[in-house]
């Protein structure tokens, strides 16, 4: 809708962009106007009253555990996308390279088709496996070893964290490796580097944005999710999730449950622009 | 053209390459010598693509043999290679600037940051594009992609230079001038070009010889000269197009000349070497359209035909007349445009053609 570099409003346009809009505005900007502003509210009697004191952010930010636990997120979800991210490499690398598009069609549902179950109901079916009674001990113990304690563990989150992203991140890595032309690849070779040289050196620098894009997927399911950390993890020690639900459980402190969830929102606001800058970033 | 006695630079021996039932290049003999310019020229999906693949490692022969410098390569991955390409789409690397895609090649060998800096930039220089060195690769033109692509291949100083129609992206004028950059660049540096392409115009420019495939099956390998004016098949002669082929009967074959009853009526041929024939004999011959003589009356000289103007086609200075011949067959001539101011060439008009038998070519086999 452009002449002359004069930009023409089309009334046509905006009437279909409009209902996007209105949702973000009432369930999103408001809801998240309303969190912050609630962040100042004060608890008198298990009940909250409308006002302005900073007394929720001082007492939450002045807590270890809030800092604690706050680490542990930040770490937990770190670490669950480098290992989400290296592990889905090779395998959104294998389909998008090495195998015949019917191929990649069913590889592609097969890692849609987890998404129709809820993740709840997946990560919940993961105890039976992981229990110190579960399917794995009790292989290991036949064989005379364990059991190795991994539900109610680091491990359990993190084999959650993976159960939630894993295919969400093959996907949107198989999409951007897709993508690569792969004259440019030939011509690596050509040039004298090894075929697996040119992944470091070819592949990842031209997939880069959606390989960034992917991880920063995962770092944000992982950060936010309760489900793992509480169902798998045993909630020791609490993430920030965990964290707001035992606040808002605790004296209806809804106001330091919205400090904390605010907290979380900004972070992930940091990492996003962040992971989008490094993505887009010009070569040095 | 390769010495005897010496293995040449590159050898292909029988070498077949099948894709699963389609075979791309059919039992393929070649040898290319130190210094040499060759072309492999062919219409799309003839195998001469595959074939500079092969080369360079990205497909491996089904059967045969390839070696470089007397070295059997059928198993070498592309890295372990020397024989850098110049892509049809060029293929720079866009999250590179120019110099460091023309680093590329060194980084991969362990050239230290320094030298390979300094041998870049006098490639770049070479290439007349020192300029634009820290350019993004989107900000160039085709031609200065075209230079960089090749400063890139060229920076490892390669005994080969592998080229898949390098210009096919770029405008005719450019082409030209590409083209007088990469024959002076072979020169120059001595070292052997492989140049695949469709456009004969491409090949004829700038090779020392030419390798003319069809349906994965080499038809002709010769010069320029020889495959224009001697093509060894009906598919060459007509391949190389500004040919008028006519068949016919031999009727008489004595010192050297050969008399055909052809559809455009008796017409005689010098033959020279093992092409004899034999009265009764299928015969073919082949007349360059350039050496068409034309004139408005009949002037009874030998192999003179009658023909009916269809069309005047103008590339330059140069034009191609075609006409129809009386059994209603095409026929081709071209003149000189200052040849034609004596001729009234009108659609429709008679004229009359005719050459020397010496400039008739006789196909052999046919």
């Amino acid at each position: 809708m452009q002449a002359r570099g004069v930009r023409t409003v089309s009334f046509y346009g905006l009437t279909w962009a409009m209902p996007m809009v209105l949702w973000q505005l009432v369930f999103f900007v408001f809801p998240l106007c309303f969190l912050l502003a609630l962040t100042f509210w004060l608890v008198r009697n298990y009940r909250m009253v409308p006002g302005f004191d900073t007394v929720n952010w001082v007492k939450m930010y002045s807590r270890g555990y809030f800092w604690d636990a706050f680490g542990f997120t930040f770490t937990m979800a770190l670490l669950s996308t480098a290992v989400t991210s290296i592990l889905a490499f090779p395998c959104a690398c294998a389909l998008a390279f090495r195998t015949s598009p019917a191929v990649r069609r069913w590889a592609m549902f097969f890692l849609i088709i987890p998404f129709f179950t809820s993740y709840l109901v997946r990560a919940y079916s993961w105890q039976i496996f992981l229990g110190d009674t579960g399917v794995i001990n009790g292989l290991l113990s036949a064989v005379g070893v364990g059991p190795w304690p991994m539900l109610n563990t680091r491990f359990g989150t993190l084999i959650g964290y993976l159960t939630l992203s894993l295919p969400l991140v093959v996907v949107l890595q198989l999409f951007s490796l897709a993508s690569v032309d792969r004259n440019l690849v030939e011509a690596a070779w050509n040039l004298g580097c090894g075929r697996l040289k040119a992944v470091f050196v070819v592949i990842v620098p031209l997939a880069k944005v959606g390989l960034i894009i992917a991880a920063t997927f995962c770092f944000i399911l992982s950060f936010g999710d309760f489900v793992s950390p509480y169902y798998l993890g045993g909630s020791k020690p609490p993430t920030l999730s965990i964290l707001i639900v035992d606040t808002t459980k605790s004296g209806q402190q809804w106001p330091r449950a919205a400090v904390v969830a605010v907290t979380m929102i900004a972070t992930l606001f940091a990492v996003a622009f962040t992971a989008v800058a490094l993505a887009y970033r010009r070569r040095a | 053209m390769p010495e005897p006695g010496h293995e040449p630079l590159v050898v292909f021996e029988g070498v077949t390459r099948r894709f699963g039932d389609t075979v791309a290049v059919e039992r393929m003999d070649l040898a290319i010598g130190e210094g040499e310019f060759v072309a492999i020229m062919g219409s799309s999906g003839c195998g001469k693509t595959t074939t500079l693949r092969m080369l360079a490692g990205l497909e491996r022969p089904s059967e045969g043999e390839i070696r470089i410098e007397g070295r059997r390569v059928n198993e070498l991955s592309p890295a372990e290679r020397d024989t850098p390409m110049v892509w049809q789409t060029l293929a720079l690397f866009p999250f590179l600037d120019v110099r460091r895609n023309v680093e590329f090649g060194l980084r991969m060998r362990g050239i230290p940051a320094p030298a390979r800096r300094e041998k870049a930039m006098a490639w770049l220089d070479r290439m007349e594009i020192a300029e634009l060195a820290d350019r993004d690769v989107a900000q160039l033109s085709g031609g200065q992609r075209q230079r960089v692509a090749l400063a890139r291949a060229l920076v490892t100083e390669p005994r080969i230079l592998l080229l898949d129609e390098p210009m096919s992206a770029l405008d005719a004028n450019l082409v030209v001038r590409m083209q007088a950059v990469l024959a002076r660049l072979q020169r120059d540096l001595g070292i052997t070009f492989v140049y695949v392409t469709h456009s004969q115009s491409e090949a004829f420019a700038m090779a020392d010889r030419v390798v003319i495939m069809s349906r994965g099956v080499v038809e002709q390998i010769g010069t320029p000269q020889q495959v224009y004016r001697s093509p060894a098949n009906r598919f060459v002669a007509e391949f190389v197009g500004a040919n008028n082929i006519i068949s016919g009967i031999v009727t008489d074959y004595r010192e050297g000349v050969v008399t055909a009853e052809t559809a455009l009526g008796m017409l005689r041929a010098t033959v020279t070497g093992d092409v004899a024939r034999t009265p009764g004999g299928g015969i073919t011959f082949v007349v360059g359209a350039d050496r068409i003589a034309l004139s408005g009356q009949p002037a009874g000289a030998g192999n003179e035909v009658r023909l009916a103007l269809i069309s005047e086609e103008f590339i330059g200075s140069v034009v191609t007349l075609h006409f129809e011949a009386s059994d209603g067959s095409p026929f081709r001539a071209q003149k000189q445009q200052r040849e034609l101011d004596t001729l009234a060439l009108e659609v429709g008009a008679t004229m009359w053609a005719s050459w020397p038998a010496e400039d008739v070519h006789v196909l052999p086999g046919e």
